[in-house]
Protein backbone atom coordinates (compact mmCIF):
# COMPACT_ATOMS: atom_id res chain seq x y z
CA UNK A 1 0.00 0.00 0.00
CA UNK A 2 1.48 3.13 -1.18
CA UNK A 3 1.66 6.82 1.05
CA UNK A 4 -1.26 7.92 -1.51
CA UNK A 5 -3.90 5.66 -0.28
CA UNK A 6 -2.79 5.85 3.18
CA UNK A 7 -3.56 9.78 2.93
CA UNK A 8 -7.35 8.87 3.35
CA UNK A 9 -6.84 6.54 6.35
CA UNK A 10 -9.89 8.92 8.10
CA UNK A 11 -12.25 7.64 5.33
CA UNK A 12 -10.94 3.64 5.13
CA UNK A 13 -10.24 3.20 8.70
CA UNK A 14 -12.27 0.75 10.93
CA UNK A 15 -10.61 0.79 14.38
CA UNK A 16 -8.64 3.54 16.39
CA UNK A 17 -6.92 2.38 19.54
CA UNK A 18 -6.04 4.50 22.07
CA UNK A 19 -3.57 4.35 24.98
CA UNK A 20 -3.33 5.80 28.25
CA UNK A 21 -1.45 7.23 30.72
CA UNK A 22 1.69 6.87 28.78
CA UNK A 23 3.66 9.48 29.28
CA UNK A 24 6.13 9.61 32.24
CA UNK A 25 5.79 13.48 33.20
CA UNK A 26 1.74 12.47 33.63
CA UNK A 27 2.15 9.76 36.17
CA UNK A 28 3.64 12.82 38.55
CA UNK A 29 1.26 15.00 37.54
CA UNK A 30 -1.97 11.88 37.70
CA UNK A 31 -0.25 10.89 41.48
CA UNK A 32 -0.82 7.11 39.74
CA UNK A 33 1.61 4.38 40.03
CA UNK A 34 3.83 3.00 36.77
CA UNK A 35 1.95 0.87 34.50
CA UNK A 36 2.95 -3.00 34.36
CA UNK A 37 0.81 -3.11 30.76
CA UNK A 38 -0.65 -0.68 28.63
CA UNK A 39 -4.35 0.17 28.67
CA UNK A 40 -5.90 0.05 25.61
CA UNK A 41 -9.09 1.85 24.48
CA UNK A 42 -11.25 2.19 20.97
CA UNK A 43 -12.63 5.63 19.64
CA UNK A 44 -14.93 5.45 17.05
CA UNK A 45 -14.59 5.79 13.61
CA UNK A 46 -17.25 8.48 13.02
CA UNK A 47 -14.95 10.75 16.08
CA UNK A 48 -12.66 11.77 13.10
CA UNK A 49 -12.76 15.23 11.81
CA UNK A 50 -10.07 16.94 9.92
CA UNK A 51 -8.85 20.65 9.71
CA UNK A 52 -11.91 22.55 8.53
CA UNK A 53 -14.42 20.92 10.93
CA UNK A 54 -15.11 21.70 13.64
CA UNK A 55 -14.94 19.89 17.11
CA UNK A 56 -18.51 19.70 18.62
CA UNK A 57 -18.90 20.10 22.74
CA UNK A 58 -22.17 17.79 23.46
CA UNK A 59 -25.05 19.27 25.37
CA UNK A 60 -23.85 19.17 29.06
CA UNK A 61 -20.77 17.71 28.41
CA UNK A 62 -17.61 19.73 29.52
CA UNK A 63 -14.41 18.21 27.34
CA UNK A 64 -10.78 18.42 27.81
CA UNK A 65 -8.37 18.05 24.89
CA UNK A 66 -5.24 15.75 24.56
CA UNK A 67 -2.85 15.91 21.89
CA UNK A 68 -1.51 12.82 20.86
CA UNK A 69 0.98 11.31 18.04
CA UNK A 70 -1.21 8.45 15.99
CA UNK A 71 0.55 5.53 14.22
CA UNK A 72 -0.98 5.16 10.69
CA UNK A 73 -0.92 1.18 10.32
CA UNK A 74 -0.16 0.04 6.99
CA UNK A 75 0.47 -3.40 6.85
CA UNK A 76 -1.86 -6.47 8.88
CA UNK A 77 -0.24 -7.65 11.97
CA UNK A 78 -1.00 -10.05 14.42
CA UNK A 79 1.05 -11.52 17.08
CA UNK A 80 4.33 -9.79 15.97
CA UNK A 81 7.45 -9.00 17.79
CA UNK A 82 8.48 -5.56 18.74
CA UNK A 83 11.48 -6.16 16.36
CA UNK A 84 9.03 -6.06 13.41
CA UNK A 85 6.85 -3.74 14.64
CA UNK A 86 7.72 -0.44 12.28
CA UNK A 87 7.64 -2.36 9.30
CA UNK A 88 4.21 -2.63 9.96
CA UNK A 89 3.94 1.37 10.23
CA UNK A 90 2.83 3.36 6.82
CA UNK A 91 3.01 7.07 8.54
CA UNK A 92 2.41 8.98 11.06
CA UNK A 93 -0.62 11.75 12.37
CA UNK A 94 -1.48 14.44 14.83
CA UNK A 95 -4.19 14.08 16.68
CA UNK A 96 -6.83 15.58 20.14
CA UNK A 97 -8.29 12.61 22.24
CA UNK A 98 -11.12 15.07 22.81
CA UNK A 99 -12.48 13.44 26.42
CA UNK A 100 -15.35 14.01 27.96
CA UNK A 101 -14.45 14.78 31.49
CA UNK A 102 -17.51 14.25 33.82
CA UNK A 103 -18.43 11.63 31.69
CA UNK A 104 -15.05 9.37 32.33
CA UNK A 105 -15.15 10.48 36.12
CA UNK A 106 -18.27 8.95 36.30
CA UNK A 107 -17.28 5.75 34.31
CA UNK A 108 -14.22 6.01 36.01
CA UNK A 109 -16.03 5.79 39.78
CA UNK A 110 -18.25 3.23 38.61
CA UNK A 111 -15.65 0.99 36.38
CA UNK A 112 -18.20 1.40 33.40
CA UNK A 113 -16.96 1.74 29.67
CA UNK A 114 -15.29 4.53 28.35
CA UNK A 115 -17.17 5.48 25.25
CA UNK A 116 -19.62 7.89 26.29
CA UNK A 117 -16.20 9.87 27.54
CA UNK A 118 -13.97 8.87 24.75
CA UNK A 119 -16.77 8.41 21.73
CA UNK A 120 -18.67 11.20 20.79
CA UNK A 121 -18.57 12.52 17.19
CA UNK A 122 -15.75 14.90 16.38
CA UNK A 123 -13.87 13.36 19.73
CA UNK A 124 -10.92 12.69 17.28
CA UNK A 125 -9.80 15.32 15.10
CA UNK A 126 -6.66 14.78 13.38
CA UNK A 127 -4.05 15.93 11.04
CA UNK A 128 -3.18 15.21 7.85
CA UNK A 129 -1.43 11.87 6.84
CA UNK A 130 2.37 12.06 8.02
CA UNK A 131 4.91 10.21 6.07
CA UNK A 132 7.37 8.05 7.59
CA UNK A 133 9.94 10.06 5.73
CA UNK A 134 8.67 13.47 7.32
CA UNK A 135 9.54 11.59 11.15
CA UNK A 136 12.06 9.78 10.66
CA UNK A 137 12.39 9.10 14.32
CA UNK A 138 9.20 9.28 16.16
CA UNK A 139 10.60 8.68 19.74
CA UNK A 140 12.41 12.07 19.63
CA UNK A 141 9.42 13.96 18.66
CA UNK A 142 8.59 17.51 20.39
CA UNK A 143 4.60 17.77 20.84
CA UNK A 144 3.08 21.04 21.35
CA UNK A 145 -0.53 22.30 22.19
CA UNK A 146 -1.91 25.94 22.48
CA UNK A 147 -5.41 27.20 23.14
CA UNK A 148 -6.48 30.27 21.92
CA UNK A 149 -2.39 30.93 20.96
CA UNK A 150 -1.32 30.01 25.13
CA UNK A 151 0.94 26.76 25.37
CA UNK A 152 -1.14 24.50 27.41
CA UNK A 153 0.76 21.35 26.94
CA UNK A 154 4.22 20.43 25.78
CA UNK A 155 6.13 16.91 26.07
CA UNK A 156 8.42 15.03 23.45
CA UNK A 157 7.68 10.85 22.86
CA UNK A 158 11.45 9.80 24.34
CA UNK A 159 8.72 9.97 27.75
CA UNK A 160 6.84 7.53 26.55
CA UNK A 161 6.76 4.28 29.07
CA UNK A 162 5.54 2.35 26.50
CA UNK A 163 7.43 2.69 23.13
CA UNK A 164 5.68 2.56 19.45
CA UNK A 165 6.85 -0.97 18.79
CA UNK A 166 5.65 -2.37 22.37
CA UNK A 167 2.41 -0.82 21.80
CA UNK A 168 2.00 -2.34 18.47
CA UNK A 169 3.18 -5.64 20.07
CA UNK A 170 1.06 -5.72 22.94
CA UNK A 171 -1.98 -5.05 20.28
CA UNK A 172 -1.26 -7.58 18.06
CA UNK A 173 -1.27 -10.27 20.71
CA UNK A 174 -4.87 -9.69 21.11
CA UNK A 175 -6.35 -7.78 18.12
CA UNK A 176 -5.52 -7.80 14.26
CA UNK A 177 -4.41 -4.33 13.28
CA UNK A 178 -5.03 -3.70 9.96
CA UNK A 179 -4.09 -1.26 7.22
CA UNK A 180 -5.63 2.60 7.93
CA UNK A 181 -5.91 2.01 11.65
CA UNK A 182 -4.71 4.00 13.75
CA UNK A 183 -2.93 3.46 17.03
CA UNK A 184 -3.20 7.42 19.32
CA UNK A 185 -0.05 7.05 21.40
CA UNK A 186 -0.93 8.76 24.72
CA UNK A 187 -0.87 12.30 25.97
CA UNK A 188 1.57 14.65 27.61
CA UNK A 189 -0.87 17.03 29.41
CA UNK A 190 -4.44 18.20 28.49
CA UNK A 191 -6.94 21.00 29.58
CA UNK A 192 -10.34 21.86 29.18
CA UNK A 193 -11.90 23.85 25.85
CA UNK A 194 -14.63 25.79 25.68
CA UNK A 195 -17.23 26.90 22.52
CA UNK A 196 -15.14 29.43 20.63
CA UNK A 197 -11.68 28.16 22.00
CA UNK A 198 -8.98 27.42 18.91
CA UNK A 199 -6.59 24.87 19.33
CA UNK A 200 -3.18 24.43 17.38
CA UNK A 201 -0.78 21.63 17.98
CA UNK A 202 2.51 21.28 16.58
CA UNK A 203 4.85 18.80 16.37
CA UNK A 204 8.93 18.77 15.28
CA UNK B 1 -29.08 1.42 2.53
CA UNK B 2 -30.50 -1.58 0.79
CA UNK B 3 -30.96 -5.04 2.14
CA UNK B 4 -29.00 -6.66 -0.50
CA UNK B 5 -26.01 -4.65 0.13
CA UNK B 6 -26.33 -4.85 4.22
CA UNK B 7 -25.83 -8.49 4.14
CA UNK B 8 -22.39 -7.43 3.85
CA UNK B 9 -22.32 -5.57 7.41
CA UNK B 10 -19.67 -7.89 8.17
CA UNK B 11 -16.79 -6.86 5.96
CA UNK B 12 -18.33 -3.15 5.92
CA UNK B 13 -19.01 -2.23 9.16
CA UNK B 14 -17.03 0.39 11.40
CA UNK B 15 -18.91 -0.05 14.18
CA UNK B 16 -19.84 -2.41 16.73
CA UNK B 17 -21.99 -1.76 20.45
CA UNK B 18 -22.37 -3.86 22.76
CA UNK B 19 -25.37 -3.39 25.73
CA UNK B 20 -24.11 -4.44 29.24
CA UNK B 21 -26.26 -5.76 31.75
CA UNK B 22 -29.88 -5.31 29.81
CA UNK B 23 -31.49 -7.53 31.01
CA UNK B 24 -34.05 -7.41 33.45
CA UNK B 25 -33.53 -9.61 36.61
CA UNK B 26 -35.92 -12.89 36.18
CA UNK B 27 -36.89 -12.34 39.89
CA UNK B 28 -37.92 -9.02 39.22
CA UNK B 29 -35.65 -7.34 41.23
CA UNK B 30 -34.84 -4.05 40.05
CA UNK B 31 -33.10 -2.56 42.58
CA UNK B 32 -29.55 -3.58 40.80
CA UNK B 33 -31.13 -2.59 37.55
CA UNK B 34 -29.18 0.23 35.00
CA UNK B 35 -30.91 4.22 34.97
CA UNK B 36 -29.46 3.83 31.39
CA UNK B 37 -27.58 1.96 28.75
CA UNK B 38 -24.16 0.99 29.39
CA UNK B 39 -22.45 0.66 26.18
CA UNK B 40 -19.34 -0.85 24.90
CA UNK B 41 -17.11 -1.19 21.80
CA UNK B 42 -16.27 -4.51 20.04
CA UNK B 43 -13.83 -3.68 17.05
CA UNK B 44 -14.35 -4.75 13.75
CA UNK B 45 -11.63 -6.86 13.40
CA UNK B 46 -13.63 -8.99 16.18
CA UNK B 47 -16.05 -10.53 13.68
CA UNK B 48 -16.42 -13.79 12.57
CA UNK B 49 -18.86 -15.94 10.67
CA UNK B 50 -19.50 -19.76 10.77
CA UNK B 51 -17.16 -21.81 9.57
CA UNK B 52 -14.60 -19.84 11.53
CA UNK B 53 -13.97 -21.04 15.15
CA UNK B 54 -13.66 -19.07 18.52
CA UNK B 55 -10.05 -18.55 19.91
CA UNK B 56 -9.70 -18.36 23.51
CA UNK B 57 -6.71 -16.05 24.03
CA UNK B 58 -3.99 -16.90 26.19
CA UNK B 59 -4.54 -16.46 29.53
CA UNK B 60 -8.49 -15.53 28.84
CA UNK B 61 -11.15 -17.04 30.43
CA UNK B 62 -14.52 -16.45 27.89
CA UNK B 63 -18.02 -17.09 28.36
CA UNK B 64 -20.29 -16.59 25.57
CA UNK B 65 -22.90 -13.93 25.54
CA UNK B 66 -26.12 -14.95 22.77
CA UNK B 67 -27.58 -11.20 21.86
CA UNK B 68 -30.40 -10.11 18.95
CA UNK B 69 -28.01 -8.09 17.46
CA UNK B 70 -29.43 -4.64 15.51
CA UNK B 71 -28.05 -3.51 12.09
CA UNK B 72 -28.38 0.39 11.37
CA UNK B 73 -29.97 0.92 7.23
CA UNK B 74 -29.36 4.83 7.51
CA UNK B 75 -27.46 7.43 8.91
CA UNK B 76 -28.77 8.77 12.05
CA UNK B 77 -28.31 11.19 14.80
CA UNK B 78 -30.26 12.87 17.42
CA UNK B 79 -33.23 10.67 16.49
CA UNK B 80 -36.04 9.92 19.00
CA UNK B 81 -37.31 6.64 20.15
CA UNK B 82 -40.62 6.73 17.72
CA UNK B 83 -38.57 6.76 15.00
CA UNK B 84 -35.42 5.23 15.60
CA UNK B 85 -36.65 1.86 13.99
CA UNK B 86 -36.79 3.54 10.89
CA UNK B 87 -33.43 3.29 10.78
CA UNK B 88 -32.83 -0.34 11.42
CA UNK B 89 -31.95 -2.15 8.24
CA UNK B 90 -32.03 -5.80 9.75
CA UNK B 91 -30.41 -7.82 12.58
CA UNK B 92 -28.34 -10.74 13.42
CA UNK B 93 -27.42 -13.01 16.33
CA UNK B 94 -24.34 -13.08 17.61
CA UNK B 95 -21.96 -13.87 20.40
CA UNK B 96 -20.62 -11.47 22.38
CA UNK B 97 -17.72 -13.47 23.58
CA UNK B 98 -16.12 -12.16 26.89
CA UNK B 99 -12.97 -12.29 28.81
CA UNK B 100 -14.57 -12.70 32.63
CA UNK B 101 -11.08 -12.82 34.32
CA UNK B 102 -10.40 -9.28 32.15
CA UNK B 103 -13.52 -7.53 33.39
CA UNK B 104 -13.19 -7.95 36.90
CA UNK B 105 -9.95 -6.53 36.62
CA UNK B 106 -10.86 -3.50 34.72
CA UNK B 107 -13.61 -2.76 36.51
CA UNK B 108 -11.87 -3.04 39.73
CA UNK B 109 -9.05 -0.85 38.36
CA UNK B 110 -11.31 1.48 36.53
CA UNK B 111 -9.91 0.65 33.05
CA UNK B 112 -11.88 0.69 29.86
CA UNK B 113 -13.49 -2.92 28.40
CA UNK B 114 -11.42 -2.99 25.52
CA UNK B 115 -8.98 -5.75 26.22
CA UNK B 116 -12.10 -7.94 28.01
CA UNK B 117 -14.82 -7.34 25.24
CA UNK B 118 -12.59 -6.54 22.08
CA UNK B 119 -10.33 -9.51 20.68
CA UNK B 120 -9.92 -11.57 17.90
CA UNK B 121 -12.54 -14.07 17.17
CA UNK B 122 -14.89 -12.08 19.81
CA UNK B 123 -17.54 -11.32 17.63
CA UNK B 124 -19.08 -14.64 16.24
CA UNK B 125 -22.33 -13.82 13.95
CA UNK B 126 -25.08 -14.59 11.89
CA UNK B 127 -25.92 -14.11 8.52
CA UNK B 128 -27.93 -10.98 7.70
CA UNK B 129 -31.51 -11.03 8.75
CA UNK B 130 -33.79 -9.03 7.07
CA UNK B 131 -35.69 -6.66 8.44
CA UNK B 132 -39.29 -8.36 7.34
CA UNK B 133 -38.78 -11.45 9.19
CA UNK B 134 -38.63 -9.96 12.67
CA UNK B 135 -41.66 -7.66 12.31
CA UNK B 136 -41.40 -7.09 16.34
CA UNK B 137 -37.72 -7.31 17.31
CA UNK B 138 -39.39 -6.67 20.72
CA UNK B 139 -40.64 -9.69 20.87
CA UNK B 140 -37.74 -12.46 19.86
CA UNK B 141 -36.98 -15.68 21.95
CA UNK B 142 -33.19 -16.45 22.08
CA UNK B 143 -31.99 -19.87 23.40
CA UNK B 144 -28.35 -20.88 23.24
CA UNK B 145 -26.37 -24.52 24.52
CA UNK B 146 -23.25 -25.06 24.74
CA UNK B 147 -22.35 -28.51 23.39
CA UNK B 148 -26.00 -29.68 22.95
CA UNK B 149 -26.68 -28.24 26.77
CA UNK B 150 -28.78 -25.17 27.38
CA UNK B 151 -27.19 -22.65 28.54
CA UNK B 152 -29.53 -19.24 28.00
CA UNK B 153 -33.17 -19.19 27.00
CA UNK B 154 -34.37 -15.18 27.18
CA UNK B 155 -37.11 -13.01 25.04
CA UNK B 156 -36.04 -9.70 23.87
CA UNK B 157 -39.13 -8.54 25.88
CA UNK B 158 -37.23 -8.39 28.79
CA UNK B 159 -34.69 -5.98 27.66
CA UNK B 160 -33.92 -3.12 30.10
CA UNK B 161 -33.51 -0.85 26.93
CA UNK B 162 -35.28 -2.03 24.01
CA UNK B 163 -33.29 -1.54 20.68
CA UNK B 164 -35.22 1.77 20.09
CA UNK B 165 -34.21 2.89 23.20
CA UNK B 166 -30.66 1.79 22.67
CA UNK B 167 -30.37 3.54 18.74
CA UNK B 168 -31.92 6.99 20.41
CA UNK B 169 -29.35 7.33 23.30
CA UNK B 170 -26.38 6.64 21.48
CA UNK B 171 -27.75 8.60 18.41
CA UNK B 172 -27.46 11.80 20.64
CA UNK B 173 -23.41 11.74 20.63
CA UNK B 174 -22.35 9.27 18.04
CA UNK B 175 -23.51 8.91 14.05
CA UNK B 176 -24.74 5.80 13.47
CA UNK B 177 -24.02 4.23 9.85
CA UNK B 178 -25.39 1.98 7.26
CA UNK B 179 -23.54 -1.55 9.01
CA UNK B 180 -23.43 -0.59 12.60
CA UNK B 181 -24.16 -3.27 14.66
CA UNK B 182 -25.85 -2.84 18.09
CA UNK B 183 -25.71 -5.92 20.46
CA UNK B 184 -28.56 -5.58 22.40
CA UNK B 185 -27.87 -7.31 25.40
CA UNK B 186 -27.80 -10.82 26.30
CA UNK B 187 -30.34 -13.19 28.75
CA UNK B 188 -29.66 -15.35 31.23
CA UNK B 189 -27.37 -17.10 32.03
CA UNK B 190 -24.08 -16.35 30.06
CA UNK B 191 -21.84 -20.12 30.30
CA UNK B 192 -17.94 -20.15 30.57
CA UNK B 193 -16.11 -22.33 27.56
CA UNK B 194 -13.52 -24.20 26.80
CA UNK B 195 -11.87 -25.57 23.83
CA UNK B 196 -13.32 -28.05 21.99
CA UNK B 197 -16.83 -26.74 22.92
CA UNK B 198 -19.90 -26.17 20.28
CA UNK B 199 -21.96 -23.07 20.89
CA UNK B 200 -24.85 -23.15 19.33
CA UNK B 201 -28.08 -20.61 19.47
CA UNK B 202 -30.19 -18.16 17.87
CA UNK B 203 -33.97 -17.01 17.73
CA UNK B 204 -36.86 -19.99 18.55
CA UNK B 205 -38.15 -21.57 15.24
CA UNK B 206 -36.20 -19.11 14.03
CA UNK B 207 -31.97 -18.32 12.57
CA UNK B 208 -29.23 -20.35 14.25
CA UNK B 209 -25.96 -20.28 14.62
CA UNK B 210 -23.11 -22.81 15.78
CA UNK B 211 -19.52 -21.68 16.64
CA UNK B 212 -16.89 -24.44 17.71
CA UNK B 213 -14.52 -23.53 20.27
CA UNK B 214 -10.88 -23.89 19.25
Amino acid sequence: MTSLQLQNFVKHGKKIMAATTNYRSLLQVLNVPWPEKPTIFLKPTTSYITEGQAIEIPKGFSVNQEIELGVVIEKRCKDIDEREAMEHVGGYCVALDMTATCQMKEARSKGLPWLIGKGFDTACPVSRFISKDEIPDPNNLELWCCVNGKLEEEGNTKDFIFTIPYLISYISHFITLEPYDVLLTGTPGMSAVKPGDEITVFVL
Amino acid sequence: MAASRLKDFVKNGRKIYGAALNYKDPSGDTSKQIQEPVLFFKAPSDYITEGTPIEIPVGFTLVEELELGVIIGKTCKKVTESEALDYVGGYCIGLDMTAVNEMVKARSNNWPWTRCKSFDTSCPVSVFIPKEEIPDPNNVELWCTINGRLQQVGNTKDLVFSAAQLISFISQTHTLEPNDLILTGTPPTPGIVHSGDVIEGGIKEGITIKFIVN
